[in-house]
C-alpha cells in the first residue's frame, strides 16, 4: 500500500504532539523559574594566503584566460565575521548563525548559516524548522551517508556551514538494558523551490529524510534513508566503536539509486544516471604521549575512473589551448559546475597525525594532514600549526604542497603550494 | 593440619571483612563528595610553568553511577563544547562540526594536568576495589585498584579523615607503580541540601612540572534528570537545563 506524502507529513506533525501527550516527563520550567536570555557569541577570522600557481596548468590558464597575473605568486586577504545569537526559555529557542566574506567593499558577501526555531516539548522530543546544519555520518573527513550534510571540505572538516531549510522532529528513549541502552529516530521534512524562476516548489517533490540511532552493545549505529521524487533516493548505515580504550573505529556505507554522474566523453559533457555504493572505513587512535592519528579509507562509486579523469583533463587542456574566445570560459564553467570539490575520483586515502604541545612547545598544536588519490598517486600533503597563547585568541599558519604529474588530480591542480596565516578572535 | 586450616581460614575471613569494610569506606567518601544525582558549575584553571593561566567553567549534570555530562560555559572559544559519559562510552560534541564523536577516556579536552577521568569522574567505588593500608592519627589511608583496564589509573592511594569521612588527598600510579599524579582537596564549604565538601581540588605531577590545575566547585545541587539528558541527541542542548 502506497501512502501519498502529504499523509506521511501529517502523520509525522500529529506523531510529535501525541508523543507529548504520552511523555510523563516534561520539561520542569515554569515561565518564572526559567531564566530567558539572548546570548550572543561568534568570532573573527583573518585570513592572509599566499599562493604559488602553475602558470602551465589548464585550471589556472582557463581561470585566468583574460588576464593573466605577470608572476605565479598570488596573494589574498580577507576577513570572516562569524556572528552568533540564542535564545531560549520556556523549552523554546531560536538559534542565528551568519557568515560573512570580505575581500574589498565591491567583492563580499553574507551568507545565513543557520536560522531555526525549535520547541522541546519534552526531554523526548524535538521539534526544529527552520535552516539548519545536520551531520550525518561517523567519517571524520568524508561522509557516504550526509545525505543531507553541506558538502564537507575533507581540508576543514569542523568549518562551520551553510544549512538545510527543512523542519525536522526527533524522538529520544533512553533504555536501562545491557544491550540497548539508547534509540532514536528523527524525520527530516526538506520542501523545495524547484519551479523556475520563481519561490514555488511543488508539493510533491517534498524530500523525506529519516535517521534511526541505536547505542547498541557499546557501539553507535544509524541506519539512514533519503527519500525524493526526483532525486536520488539513497539509504546507509554506519557504525562507531572504540575497541579499546585508546582505539575507536568506524565505518559508513550508502547506497545511492539513480544518482548522476557527469563525465566528459569525445571533449564533451556527458551526464548519466548510476547506481552506486559508497562506504568509509576509519580509525582514531590515541598514543601514550598523547598524539592523536586519524586514518580512513573512502570509496565514492560515482567518482570518476582513470579513463573518465584522463579525459577530463584532456577536456581542460583541449579548452585552455583552444583559439576560439567562448571555449575557454564554458570549459571553465563546466568544470566549476560539475567537477568541482576536492575528491572527484574514486578511492581515497586520508590521514592525520597531530601532537598538542610537542616539546613542552606551550599551547602550539601542530598537525600533518594527507589525502591520498589511491587511484592516480597523486596527493596533497599539509602541515598546520595552531597557537592559542591567551584565551579566545588563535593563530594559524598552514601550508599545502599538491603532488603529482600534470595529468593527475592533485598534481594537476592550479595552485602547486598555498600558505596561510589565520587569526581568529573569540567573544 | 586441623590447626593450620583454620587459621587459614580466620585469616581469609578477616582479610574478606577487612576488604568489605573498606568498600564501605569508599563508598561512604562517595556519597560524602556527590550525591547521585547531581548539576553543579566549576571553573578549572591550568596553570602552566611561567606563570600564565587558562581558565574554563563547566556546567555539569550526572546521574545515577555512569552518566556524565558536561558543557563548557566560558571562553567564548570553547563554548557549546560537551562531553558526555557512559560508562566507558565517551563522546565530544563540537557546535562547529554540529555532532557528536567518540573519544576515549584518555583523550584530554581541556589540556593541563587534569584529565577526562579526572573531570568527568564517576564513583570511585564504582571503579575501584578498596583495602586498608597503615593509617595516621586522624587519617585513614585506603588502597585503590581499579576493577578493569579502561580505568584511566589502575592504583590510588586515598586519604580520609577518620571523624567526618571528608577525602582529602589522592595519588594516582600506574600499573608499573609510577605516581602520575596528586590530587589535593582543599576548603571544605557548605553548598547545601546537606552538602559539605572541599570546594577546591588542587592537582600536580611529576609528569608536568612546575604546572598545576585547580578545579572550584561554585554550586552543587541534588538534581534528577530523565535518561534521555545523557543521550548524543541531547549533547547539543545541555544548554537547556541550565537555570
Amino acid at each position: 500500500m502506497k501512502f501519498p506524502k502529504w499523509f506521511i507529513i501529517v502523520l509525522m506533525l500529529a506523531s510529535s504532539a501525541i508523543v507529548y501527550g504520552q511523555e510523563n516527563e516534561t520539561l520542569p520550567f515554569t515561565e518564572d523559574e526559567q531564566e530567558k536570555k539572548l546570548e550572543w557569541n561568534g568570532n573573527l577570522d583573518v585570513k592572509y594566503s599566499l599562493f604559488n600557481m602553475d602558470q602551465n596548468s589548464a585550471q589556472y590558464k582557463l581561470q585566468f584566460f583574460k588576464d593573466p597575473p605577470a608572476t605565479s605568486m598570488l596573494s589574498q586577504y580577507r576577513i570572516e565575521p562569524y556572528l552568533n545569537a540564542e535564545y531560549r526559555t520556556n523549552g523554546l529557542g531560536f538559534v542565528l548563525k551568519t557568515h560573512a566574506s570580505y575581500y574589498s567593499d565591491s567583492n563580499s558577501r553574507f551568507d545565513l548559516f543557520e536560522a531555526y526555531a525549535s520547541f522541546n516539548p519534552s526531554f523526548n522530543t524535538n521539534l526544529q524548522a527552520g535552516k539548519r546544519v545536520y551531520s550525518w555520518g561517523k567519517g571524520y573527513a568524508f561522509n557516504p551517508v550526509g545525505f543531507v550534510n553541506p558538502v564537507k571540505d575533507p581540508e576543514n572538516p569542523e568549518l562551520a556551514q551553510a544549512g538545510l531549510l527543512s523542519a525536522n522532529f526527533e524522538y529520544i528513549k533512553s533504555i536501562s538494558s545491557d544491550a540497548l541502552q539508547s534509540f532514536s529516530f528523527l524525520a527530516v521534512l526538506i520542501p523545495t523551490t524547484d519551479i523556475a524562476g520563481t519561490s514555488f516548489g511543488e508539493f510533491n517533490n517534498t524530500d523525506i529524510a529519516l535517521k534511526s540511532s541505536f547505542l547498541l552493545w557499546d557501539t553507535d549505529i544509524d541506519l539512514l534513508a533519503y527519500y525524493s521524487v526526483n532525486k536520488p533516493k539513497r539509504f546507509g548505515f554506519d557504525f562507531a566503536r572504540n575497541i579499546q580504550d585508546n582505539i575507536e573505529i568506524h565505518g559508513e556505507l550508502s547506497f545511492n539509486q539513480n544518482i548522476e554522474k557527469f563525465a566528459i566523453i569525445n571533449n564533451s559533457l556527458y551526464n548519466s544516471r548510476v547506481d552506486s555504493y559508497s562506504y568509509l572505513i576509519g580509525l582514531r587512535y590515541l598514543d601514550a604521549s598523547n598524539t592523536t592519528i586519524i586514518a580512513e579509507y573512502y570509496h565514492t562509486g560515482a567518482g570518476l575512473s582513470m579513463d573518465e579523469y584522463s579525459q577530463y583533463s584532456e577536456f581542460l587542456k583541449n579548452g585552455a589551448a583552444s583559439s576560439n574566445p567562448m571555449v575557454a570560459p564554458q570549459t571553465l564553467n563546466t568544470s566549476l559546475t560539475h567537477f568541482r570539490g576536492t575528491t572527484l575520483m574514486q578511492d581515497y586515502l586520508y590521514l592525520k597525525v597531530s601532537q598538542p604541545e610537542p616539546f613542552d612547545w606551550l599551547y602550539f598544536t601542530p598537525s600533518l594532514y594527507t589525502i591520498y588519490n589511491l587511484i592516480d598517486n597523486s596527493f596533497l600533503l599539509s602541515f598546520q600549526m595552531s597557537y592559542k597563547p591567551v584565551t579566545n585568541t588563535e593563530f594559524i599558519f598552514w601550508t599545502t604542497m599538491f603532488v603529482g604529474d600534470r595529468s593527475t588530480e592533485y598534481g594537476g591542480k592550479q595552485v602547486q603550494q598555498r600558505m596561510e596565516l589565520w587569526m581568529r578572535v573569540f567573544f | 593440619m586441623r590447626t593450620l586450616s583454620m587459621l587459614i581460614l580466620t585469616i581469609l575471613f578477616a582479610l574478606n571483612v577487612t576488604a568489605q569494610d573498606a568498600n564501605k569506606l569508599l563508598k561512604e567518601v562517595d556519597d560524602n563528595l556527590m550525591p547521585e544525582s547531581y548539576e553543579s558549575i566549576r571553573k578549572l584553571i591550568n596553570e602552566e610553568a611561567d606563570g600564565s593561566k587558562k581558565e574554563f567553567t563547566f556546567y555539569t549534570v550526572k546521574k545515577g553511577k555512569d552518566k556524565i555530562a558536561m558543557l563548557y560555559i566560558s571562553p567564548a572559544s570553547e563554548k557549546g563544547r560537551s562531553t558526555l559519559r557512559l560508562g566507558e562510552n565517551m563522546w565530544l560534541y563540537i557546535p562547529s562540526a554540529n555532532r557528536p564523536i567518540r573519544i576515549t577516556s584518555l583523550q584530554s579536552v581541556v589540556g593541563g594536568v587534569f584529565n577526562n577521568a579526572d573531570i568527568m569522574q564517576l564513583e570511585y567505588s564504582t571503579e575501584y576495589d578498596a583495602t586498608y593500608t597503615k593509617g595516621t592519627d586522624t587519617e585513614n589511608i585506603l588502597d585503590l585498584k581499579a576493577k578493569n583496564k579502561t580505568v584511566a589509573y589502575d592504583k590510588l592511594k586515598m586519604w580520609i579523615t577518620k571523624d567526618k569521612k571528608i577525602l582529602r588527598k589522592v595519588e594516582a600510579y600506574s600499573a608499573s607503580g609510577m605516581l602520575i599524579k596528586t590530587l589535593e582537596f582543599k576548603d571544605d564549604k557548605n553548598f547545601g541540601g546537606g552538602i559539605t565538601r572541599p570546594s577546591l581540588i588542587e592537582t600536580y605531577s611529576p609528569l608536568y612540572k612546575g604546572y598545576r590545575s585547580l578545579m572550584i566547585y561554585q554550586t552543587i545541587k541534588k538534581r534528577q534528570f530523565p535518561d534521555e539528558v545523557f543521550t548524543q541527541n541531547y549533547m547539543g542542548r545541555l544548554g537547556d537545563l541550565k537555570k
